[in-house]
This record gives structure tokens, sequence and C-alpha cells, in this order.
């Protein structure tokens, strides 16, 4: 009986088609189907809420996960917890749509979230230029076309302007980014981080390794011989630190030159908006003659 | 000495030469002439500076603490298999391990201060995580004068599962999710933060457990044959019991502050070495101290060249690798316990 009622379920989800109601393809390649206008929206990372805000949807968002803490205009939200996801509270607050990051989400959620009638879209940045087409396909699904062209032009003058000033560089210095300072995570092939050392006028040392995240050895960066190091390990971060943890890398050239800096970690381990400002400061890091300021 | 020990050490020997050279970074060559150079106390041209750090402060204590851990491991694996007289003894089998975690997570994750260093102070949480544990099962195992192996294993699971739920608790509260994935990498079981200062400590820890071991060869032969007959044989059953489980919360609490918790050495490699030498302590111990050694060396060699640049956890290495192996010999031998 009770499968025959989840079955009768089961047809209608399929089966039902609201006048209105559109169906669009996600980062992921997955077909969603949305109603017709959406005014509620939750967001399970903090990259896509940070999306959201710059195609204009900011005041769609009706609730946003703990780790949010960017935009200023979040700070009355409601929040859930996302370790692990606490999927009563986002169905609790009736959210239309819930936009997820493929970086950060497992597709296994999407299943929960589908059997509450919830669609789900996935945003996918991996590359520098996916930061403006997420923002005006975002615009798009949002009815919110307008401030998100503004903004995603906005972001592509910026990146232009970077782009004149260190595209005819002939000095590129290699470059070693690090998410952690003692366990060596790295970003692997197919990151937007390369394409950010890349326009900020660096090289990019850790852009051909194969694994996404991969965990270098203290070997491979002896060898690779970084020119600068940087690290999301925030702007107060004490560069004595990392050749203290790896006491060989004295001879670095980065660390022989001093050139190892801490940054702030948002600009470059959420892909959102902010990735344009990231790639700036970096270049500010490496051309500090040439790059000024925006 | 017996042939295969004999064996044994060479096969140690050319192990470590071939995990020191292995590698994009230097050629062969060039890693045999480092060695060299140091071996012979600087004969000969200065080696590139980069291939001396790479082949001389990197691979070889990395290799050395493989050997230091997997001896380790193996030894109290074997004591701990007499201890219990049950062949699914291992050396975390007591909790220590779970301990060791949830003390290194407490810190790891922020909810301990650092007290000296991260370096120092990671190693120091871990060892009185699992000191902590194996004192809680030693208090509930050992009362009314006698120590119950029966309790002690019980004890020892129900210690690990509230150590292992205490750990997850403290990753998941943790205030700092980022370094969740350092945390991960490390206990998954690695060497990745092997230095000549990190050896110090593992070494001198398992170099008394090995020798206090051997001194007790005897009368842990007499332990696999049951309480009262040991006692019989003139064992001071009770005693040898509580030496060795203080020499295991002292060898594996300092192996596990080196390199996380590395799965199944301790279980493997007694039982592989048993289907060799036979069952007498004598022979097991050393050749289980370096049978461990060769095979977490070798696990490691396979966890720093299976993704040029990149490193896995040696853990996953030698759960892949190890059980594959263990259950092949068990299958083909026919093995006996005791």
């Amino acid at each position: 009986m009770r499968q025959a009622y989840l079955l009768c379920l089961l047809f209608i989800g399929c089966s039902s088609s609201f006048p209105g109601e559109r169906t669009v393809e996600d980062d992921l390649g997955r077909t969603v189907v949305l109603p017709p206008t959406i005014e509620r929206i939750t967001t399970l990372a903090p990259s896509v809420t940070e999306l959201a805000f710059a195609a204009g949807a900011g005041s769609k968002i009706v609730g946003v996960s703990t780790f949010d803490d960017y935009p200023p205009g979040i700070d009355t939200l409601p929040r859930f917890d996302m370790l692990p996801t606490d999927f009563e509270a986002i169905v609790a607050l009736d959210p239309e749509l819930v936009l997820a990051s493929e970086q950060v989400n497992s597709l296994k959620d999407i299943d929960i979230f589908s059997s509450s009638g919830i669609p789900v879209y996935f945003v996918a940045v991996n590359t520098l230029p996916d930061v403006t087409r997420a923002i005006r396909a975002l615009g798009e699904l949002f009815g919110t076309t307008e401030a998100a062209t503004r903004r995603a032009i906005q972001l592509e003058d910026s990146l232009a302007q970077l782009s004149a000033l260190t595209a005819s560089l002939s000095e590129r210095p290699r470059t070693l980014f690090l998410i952690d300072d003692v366990t060596l995570y790295a970003f692997g092939q197919g990151s937007y981080i390369h394409d950010m050392i890349d326009l900020a006028g660096g090289h990019s040392i850790t852009q051909t390794m194969t694994t996404r995240f991969p965990v270098l050895t203290d070997e491979f960066v002896l060898d690779a011989r970084p020119e600068v190091i940087v690290g999301s390990f925030g702007l107060q971060y004490d560069a004595t630190k990392l050749v203290s943890h790896h006491a060989t890398w004295d001879i670095v050239p980065a660390v022989v030159s001093g050139r190892v800096y801490g940054l702030h970690p948002d600009p470059y381990l959420r892909p959102g908006p902010r990735l344009v400002s990231g790639a700036w400061a970096l270049a500010r890091i490496l051309h500090p003659d040439t790059v000024i300021d925006p | 000495m017996n042939r295969w020990a004999i064996g044994l050490l060479v096969l140690a020997f050319f192990s470590v030469i071939i995990s020191v050279s292995t590698g994009d970074e230097v050629s062969f060559s060039e890693a045999l002439s480092v060695l060299w150079h140091h071996l012979t106390f600087g004969y000969g041209n200065a080696p590139d500076p980069i291939a001396d750090r790479i082949v001389w402060r990197l691979r070889l204590p990395r290799a050395l603490l493989a050997l230091i851990v997997g001896g380790g491991l193996g030894i109290i694996g074997a004591a701990m298999q007499a201890l219990v007289r049950n062949p699914l003894a291992e050396p975390y089998i007591l909790g220590i391990s779970s301990g060791a975690t949830a003390g290194a997570s407490l810190f790891y994750l922020g909810f301990l201060p650092p007290l000296i260093s991260k370096a120092v102070s990671m190693p120091v949480a871990a060892f009185a995580g699992g000191l902590c544990a194996i004192l809680i099962v030693y208090s509930v195992a050992g009362g009314r004068g006698h120590l119950s192996v029966t309790r002690l294993l019980l004890a020892g699971v129900a210690v690990a599962s509230l150590m292992g739920a205490l750990s997850s608790f403290i990753t998941l509260s943790s205030p700092e999710p980022d370094k969740l994935r350092s945390v991960l990498f490390w206990l998954l079981g690695s060497l990745h933060l092997a230095t000549w200062s990190t050896l110090i400590w593992p070494s001198i820890a398992v170099l008394i457990g090995l020798i206090s071991l051997l001194v007790l060869a005897r009368p842990l032969d007499g332990m696999l044959t049951g309480d009262e007959s040991a006692h019989s044989l003139g064992v001071q059953v009770e005693s040898i019991k509580r030496i060795l489980i203080i020499l295991a919360s002292l060898v594996t609490g300092s192996i596990v502050a080196a390199s996380g918790a590395i799965g199944f050495v301790g279980l493997i490699v007694p039982h592989a070495v048993r289907s060799v030498t036979g069952v007498t302590h004598r022979r097991v111990l050393p050749a289980s101290f370096i049978a461990g050694a060769v095979f977490l060396l070798w696990a490691d060699l396979v966890a720093r060249a299976i993704l040029p640049g990149a490193q896995l956890p040696v853990g996953i290495v030698t759960a892949l690798c190890g059980v594959p192996f263990f259950l092949i010999l068990l299958r083909r031998s026919n093995y006996g316990f005791g």
C-alpha cells in the first residue's frame, strides 16, 4: 500500500507540468526544472552566496550556511549547519531553489532535496571566466539579468585592466600557491587558481599535477624552485613559520629572497566574484612595481 | 643468526637504498653520491644542495621512520597477540591509537592551545590521548589484583569506540574546519612529517620495546600456552602482562604521534612471519621487526611514487597491498596460531 502511494507520488512528480515551468541545465549538465519565478533561495556554500549576490539576487536568499560571512547583507539571515547538511533546517526555510557548489557539495544531497520537491542547481567555477559566466547564468535564472550583466561587465573590465598590465611582462615568477603550510595541500590540474596566477603575471608550478588537490612532497617544492610562495594562511602569517615546518626549504628561491606571503583565504578558496580582487592582490605581490592599484 | 634473518637484513638495506634514490627529482647516481658523501663524512665533491636536501634530509629520515614505525608495529603486534592469545590482536587493539587520534584531533582542530609549537604539541597531545585510553582500559581490566585478558579486550574495543566517537565529534564541531583536510591526512597514517629530529622519540621507544621484548621472548612463548600452564612453567604472568601493556602504549603512542594510525602492519606482519619462522618468539620478534620495517618502507615508496610530486597517506597503501597479501597467505598455508 505504502509502495503504491510512493509510486503515485513519483508519477505525479514526473508528469506534473505547471504552466510557465522551465527547464534549465546546470553546470554539471543536470536538467533542473524550475518554477517560472524564483523568490526564495538557499545557498549551500559561501562561494555560491557571493555569486548570487553578484547576480543581483541577494535579496532572494532566505538562509545561508554557518560558514557564510560575506557579503555583510547576510548578517540577519537564518543559518543552517553544513557539516553535515542540516536538511530539516533548509527545507523549513521553504526555498524554491537550492544553489549548490560543485566544489563543496555532494551530489548525494540532491536526492534528499528532490524528494522534498526542491530543485537543486549546481554551480561550478573552475576557471576565471567561469565567474562571470556563472553570474550571468544566475541572473537569467532569477530574472535579475540587468544587475547580473552590470556586475559581470564590471568584473570583466577589472580583469581586462589587470591583463593589460601583466600580459606583456616577460618576467613571470614561478609561483607556488599553498592551501596549508604543514600538510602541503595545493591546487592541481583544472583549477581557477592557475588562471589567477597567470593573470597576475606569474607561472603556477602545480598546474600540471594530475590530482585536483595534491598533497605535495617537500622534495617536489625543492626541485621546482618556486620564486614566490603564497598561501591562504591569512594576512598576518609569519613567513618564518613555513621554513620552521619545512627546514630543507632554506634554499628555495622564494625563501631566500623573502618572497613568502600569507593571503586572505576567502578570495582564493571561495570560487566567486572575489577571485577578481584576489588576482589583483596576487599581482601586487608578484609585480609590486608594475601593478599599483585598480 | 639464521639465514632468513640475514636475508631480511640485506633486503632492508637495499630497500633503503632504493627508497632514497626513487623519485623524479633526483637521479639514482646522484642519490648514491649524496649518500656516499655523507657516509664517508664529506669525502669527494660536495653534492648539489637540492639533491643533498632531498636525499639526506627528506628521503632518508622518512625511510628510517618507515623502518622504525613498521618494525615497532611488527613487534608490538606479535607481543599483543601473545598477550591476549588471540590472532586478531594488533598494536591498536587496546584503544591506544584511538586515544592518540582523539588527543591529536583536539589539539589540531584548535580546541587545545599550542604549547610550544605545532610540531611539538601534536605528538604530545597524541601521546597523552593514547596514555589516557590505556589507563582507562587498564583500570577496568586490572581490578581485583588480576589482569583479565577478556576484560582487557572488551574494554579495549569499548574505549576505542569511545575515542573514535570523540574524534568524530571533535572533527565535526571544529572551530577551524579548514584544517579538516590536514588532520584527515595525518589520521590515515602518513610519514610525510619525518625529519631527523622527529626520528628521535620513536627510535628510543621502539628500541626499548625491541630489547625488552627480546628479553621476554621465553615468557612470551609460555604465555601462548595459557595463563595456568605459563604459570606452571615459572612465568610471572601478571607482571609480564603489565609490562607488555606499558611497552605497547609507549611504542604505539610514540608511533601514532609520529605518523598517525597506520593500520594492518601490526596485524599482518607477525602472522606472515610465523608462517616462515614458527611460533618461537626468539625468532618471531626480530623477524617481525625487520619484516614490518621493510613492508612499511615499500608501502611508503608506493605512497610517494604513485602520484608524481604528490603523496598519499601510507595507511591507505598498507591496507590496499597488505590485506590481499595476507588473505592469500591465509589461504595457501596451513597456518596455525600458538
